[in-house]
């Protein structure tokens, strides 16, 4: 079994909304990279159905050759290798066109996990234009995932609970996040031990985008303005609070 | 412009939708997923049962190839996502998600970095398939039904087995007018009750961060954010709570803030109206004994 993480470095996603800049139309150069949350319980699945199963573990991802140490944390959470598709576009269509052609590349990939959204652009899109691009089945949400008689049995979130649902053949997940899928923190050992596994650096290859362009990004203005209650007294304190609530007519 | 709804059957989230088709057109047509009778007014209705978004792609890019639809709405649930990259990619068509504003000539709003930015796109090739995130468009009051065809839907690629709901007792989260939600600074699964406790007086429902809900002490289906629900309550006591920008992406509709939070730093307080900088287990039984008391 070969299983396929697709993970994107991204911008500090944890950097305040009052501290946040732009840079042409980006989030400031000056913020650290990191993996993206979502794509890091991807990998943490991966890594689990690869001791499972006894998988083999790529981690792909179409990027700045500047963010390998990043994605070599990937490698040490359990992955084997790492494909680097270098390029810059934000399109979905062009990053799905550049993954599926690492895919193809590998030739013998079974199942792709990617992270629910990128925790840049926030847009959940890339993997589902991905399967289709590759002709396979996507599904949204995937919490846990086994191997049953040659098919997957899969638990998917749902606004009001959870799927299980079967099917045979390859397929492109996204992943999202429960207590059993929180990323492991690499031991040292393994850090060291993955910068010696390979990475294979690829040329994006041309694609088109999508009709869509963009005309600005802004940061919105938050205006409130906290009141803060005092608290030497609690009892005084709640009742305020409430006083408060319902004369601005809140509650 | 030919509009073109997907949505499983259910009256706020297809009444957000039909708000919205009205920037595109007089009257919609609808695919509407699930069993029962179609509520609202459309020009051509078809009906499935069928809700994996796996299996209805195939005959969902069938019908608006061959009804040339020109913009296609899912909102921004489990299956408009298991939908728009798949029915955009088998098309060739354009796909923006998580919708937030729509302004004339196909141009719309979608946040970005969690919210901390807004991004305005044009679309300029048709079909457009927009995925609208919950909670920013008020529902249009459906009246009446309309009759559905049934949308054939070839051999499914994927079999439901299970499905579990959770249990919700008392408003749905995203209709309450009071939602007291709950973080990591919760410390654990059992005061969660004191949460339980207050929303029940105040018969709101109760929330959670992706914080508490990784560490496994509220259900995935409380988390409010960016990838949880969208509320708009009237007022949103954030307990525990450090106010990330995606778990404020949740609540950007919410007319006041509540934040209590021992850190007198913590982001929340730049999005609350008010704020109490304590210890939650001091405060939440002091306003469940005066809530009590009343
Ligand atoms: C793409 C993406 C999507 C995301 N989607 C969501 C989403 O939908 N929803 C969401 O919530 N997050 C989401 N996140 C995660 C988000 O970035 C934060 O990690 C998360 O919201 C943190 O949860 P928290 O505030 O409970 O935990 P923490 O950040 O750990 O904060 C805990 C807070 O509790 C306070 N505290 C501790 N003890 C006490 C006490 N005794 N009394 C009072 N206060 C106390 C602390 O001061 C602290 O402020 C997303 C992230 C990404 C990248
Ligand atoms: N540049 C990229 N490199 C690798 N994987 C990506 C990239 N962009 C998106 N993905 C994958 O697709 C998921 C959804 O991305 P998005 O549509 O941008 O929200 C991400 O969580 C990743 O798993």
């Amino acid at each position: 079994m070969h299983i396929a993480v697709l993970a994107k470095v991204v911008p500090d996603y944890e950097v305040p909304a009052g501290d946040f800049e732009l840079s042409d139309n980006r989030a400031h150069s000056r913020y650290t990279r990191m993996m993206g949350l979502y794509d890091e319980n991807a990998i943490e699945t991966g890594v689990q159905l690869k001791e499972k199963y006894s998988a083999s573990l790529t981690i792909i991802s179409y990027g700045a050759e500047d963010d390998i140490p990043v994605l070599r944390k990937a490698i040490a959470m359990g992955a084997e290798k790492l494909v680097l598709v270098t390029g810059q576009s934000d399109d979905a269509s062009v990053i799905a066109a550049n993954l599926k052609m690492a895919i193809d590349n590998l030739g013998d990939v079974d199942l792709i996990l990617a992270g629910q959204q990128s925790a840049d652009m926030d847009r959940g899109v890339v993997h589902g234009t991905l399967a289709e691009m590759l002709g396979l089945t996507f599904i949204p949400q995937v919490s846990k995932i086994e191997s049953e008689n040659g098919g997957w049995k899969i638990s998917q979130l749902t606004e009001t609970g959870s799927r299980d649902l079967q099917f045979n053949g390859k397929g492109v997940f996204s992943i999202t996040s429960i207590p059993e899928n929180v990323p492991r923190i690499p031991a040292v050992r393994a850090i060291f031990a993955a910068k010696k596994k390979p990475v294979e650096k690829v040329a994006e290859v041309e694609s088109n985008a999508m009709g869509i362009e963009e005309v600005s990004v802004e940061i919105p203005t938050m205006d409130s303005v906290c009141e803060f209650l005092p608290v030497e007294d609690v009892g005084e304190t709640v009742k305020t609070l409430l006083t408060k609530l319902r004369e601005e007519r809140y509650l | 412009m030919k509009t073109l709804i997907v949505e499983i059957i259910e009256p706020k989230r297809l009444g957000e939708l039909v708000t919205v088709s009205k920037e595109f057109c007089d009257t919609p047509d609808i695919v509407a997923l699930g069993a029962g009778d179609v509520p609202g007014v459309y020009n051509k209705a078809w009906q499935t049962e069928e809700t994996i978004s796996a299996n209805l792609v195939p005959a969902i890019a069938e019908l608006i190839q061959k009804e040339e639809y020109q913009v296609v709405l899912f909102s921004a649930s489990t299956v408009g996502a298991g939908l728009a990259g798949p029915v955009a990619a088998k098309l060739s068509a354009s796909v923006v998600s998580e919708v937030i504003g729509i302004e004339p000539d196909l141009v719309v709003r979608r946040p970005m970095y969690g919210g901390k930015a807004v991004a305005t796109y044009k679309i300029t090739a048709t079909p457009a398939i927009l995925t609208i995130r919950r909670k920013y468009f008020e529902p249009a009051e459906l009246e009446g039904t309309t009759a559905a065809e049934t949308l054939t839907i070839a051999e499914p690629l994927v079999s439901l087995i299970a499905e579990k709901q959770e249990k919700s007792e008392g408003v749905p989260l995203e209709d309450a007018e009071v939602v007291v939600s709950g973080g990591r600074g919760m410390g654990g699964p059992d005061n969660f009750s004191m949460l339980q406790e207050m929303a029940e007086i105040l018969k709101g429902a109760v929330g959670a961060s992706r914080g508490a809900v990784d560490e496994g002490w509220a259900a995935p289906t409380l988390q409010i954010g960016q990838t949880g629900k969208i509320v708009a309550p009237g007022v949103y006591f954030a307990v525990g709570i450090s106010g990330a920008s995606q778990h404020l992406a949740g609540i950007a509709n919410a007319k006041c803030v509540v934040a209590i939070n021992k850190d007198e730093e913590a982001n929340i307080f730049k999005r609350a109206r008010f704020g109490i900088i304590a210890d939650y287990k001091k405060i939440m039984p002091a306003l469940n004994n005066v809530l009590r008391e009343e």
